[in-house]
């Protein structure tokens, strides 16, 4: 990190919107350390009340590459600079569809390194049509919420909805303005 | 419920309510002046969780008297004197420092777990009810400001000591939490609400392991800088506070919004 850099290390953020649905990238947030990241994840990110299991994961441990990269050799690159651990571990497998879409969590692979989990996911998750990019990390990176932290964290959310823009008046109010001004000639 | 009780309960939730609406505006005034960004989203979420506590105990205020709970809560916050609100004088200090307010605001969220956790017991239902939701999102505050607590305490030598400073600002003030309001007597003996002395066991149990485990030394409790101050005396800040909270709604008392 520069020493210009004032901001505390960033840590990538997942979340899983119901029982059952998959994880979802939703963005990062800057924090000293995986407990605040947690709390602080919460309030960037579960303002609407749909969340019931918060992950996040140093962003600087996280190894993705877009299909495109792959095509071009990005993995035979990491390989050489990479260096693997010599025990097998848990991955957690992203992928997104499309360019415009969001990295999902669609499965586990055992890999010795980053890049090899990536190999293994290429083969294992491809499917008929391969996703546009790839994001994996180890499993014992995560600092993650737990079933006891949906009461507190996640569920008071839905006491507290939103005002709308269609909760204020202002276009009726305006009209009414508008149509008085014409009224009276002004 | 015979008038004296009514009363009683009128006193306790205007003191409640008012505790929380002083102490979310002073932390309102830390957004787009946070630390950091997402500490800024992080406790203006918690204030906008204290209004909204202040909100749900004058609107339960206003049913007790026959009042509109719609319209009520706004009267009180908007058109009543310094003079009669009833927070105590620890909300309405500035915010100070970073530190100042994430200690203001462990000492209040350990204080209000007990006492929503023995709210929840009472014996006007709407007030257990109550008490019982609110209190899930009390627990997420502890955890938030007992982390940056923490964090303070043992991060560096000057954040230990702006802590420490803090602590000495309110650890005096705390007392007045545990203050019994005049006839709160008869809504502790009818199982109404908590009684003050054990809610201060409760929470002197509770913080101060806690802040020698981060680092701080405690002030002694009971000593000459402990003045027992009454929920009707405020100081100037609070006429600050209200002169700026209150201007916009008294431009145009009638205004709807």
């Amino acid at each position: 990190m520069a020493s210009s850099d004032t901001q505390w290390p960033r840590f990538q953020v997942f979340l899983q919107e119901k029982e059952g649905a998959a994880h979802q990238d939703v963005g990062s947030v800057h924090a000293p350390d995986p407990e605040l990241a947690l709390l602080n994840a919460r309030d960037v990110f579960v303002r609407r009340p749909d969340c019931v299991s918060l992950w996040v994961v140093p962003a600087d441990q996280i190894f993705a590459r877009t299909a495109q990269e792959i095509a071009a050799g990005a993995l035979h690159e990491a390989k050489k600079s990479g260096k693997p651990g010599s025990n097998p571990e848990t991955y957690c497998i992203f992928s997104k569809k499309k360019s415009a879409g969001t990295q999902t969590f669609v499965g586990e692979v055992e890999a010795r390194g980053p890049v090899e989990a990536m190999e293994q996911a290429l083969a294992k998750f491809a499917g008929a049509k391969p996703p546009f990019a790839w994001l994996v990390f180890s499993q014992r990176l995560i600092v993650s919420s737990t079933p006891e932290d949906i009461e507190s964290m996640f569920a008071p959310a839905y006491e507290k909805p939103f005002r709308l823009a269609t909760d204020f008046h202002t276009l009726t109010e305006m009209r009414k303005i508008m149509a008085k001004q014409k009224e009276e000639g002004t | 419920m015979n008038a004296d009780l009514e009363k009683a309960l009128e006193n306790y939730l205007l003191a409640m309510g008012d505790d929380e609406l002083i102490l979310g505006h002073r932390n309102s005034e830390w957004c787009g002046h946070a630390p950091i960004l997402e500490e800024d989203i992080a406790f203006a979420n918690i204030a906008l969780d204290e209004i909204g506590h202040a909100s749900v105990w004058y609107s339960l205020l206003a049913e007790l008297i026959g009042e509109d709970s719609q319209s009520y809560p706004d009267r009180l916050v908007f058109f009543r004197e310094a003079r009669d609100f009833r927070n105590a004088q620890v909300m309405e200090l500035p915010k100070g420092d970073w530190a100042f307010s994430m200690l203001r605001q462990y000492l209040f969220d350990v204080f209000e777990n007990k006492q929503l956790l023995a709210l929840s017991g009472s014996a006007h239902r709407p007030l257990a009810e109550a008490a019982a939701k609110i209190r899930t999102e009390e627990v997420y505050h502890l955890r938030h400001t007992a982390a940056w607590v923490r964090r303070l305490g043992l991060g560096t030598e000057e954040s230990n000591q702006r802590l420490q400073s803090a602590l000495n600002e309110l650890w005096p003030l705390t007392s007045q939490l545990f203050v019994h309001l005049q006839d709160q007597a008869v809504l502790v003996s009818g199982g109404y609400v908590p009684g003050g002395e054990k809610l201060r066991q409760e929470w002197e149990n509770a913080v101060v392991p806690f802040l020698e485990e981060c680092g701080l030394g405690v002030p002694e409790t009971g000593a000459d800088g402990d003045v027992i101050i009454g929920r009707d005396t405020h100081t100037l800040h609070l006429n600050v506070l209200l002169t700026e909270m209150q201007s916009v709604a008294r431009l145009d008392e009638q205004a709807t919004w």
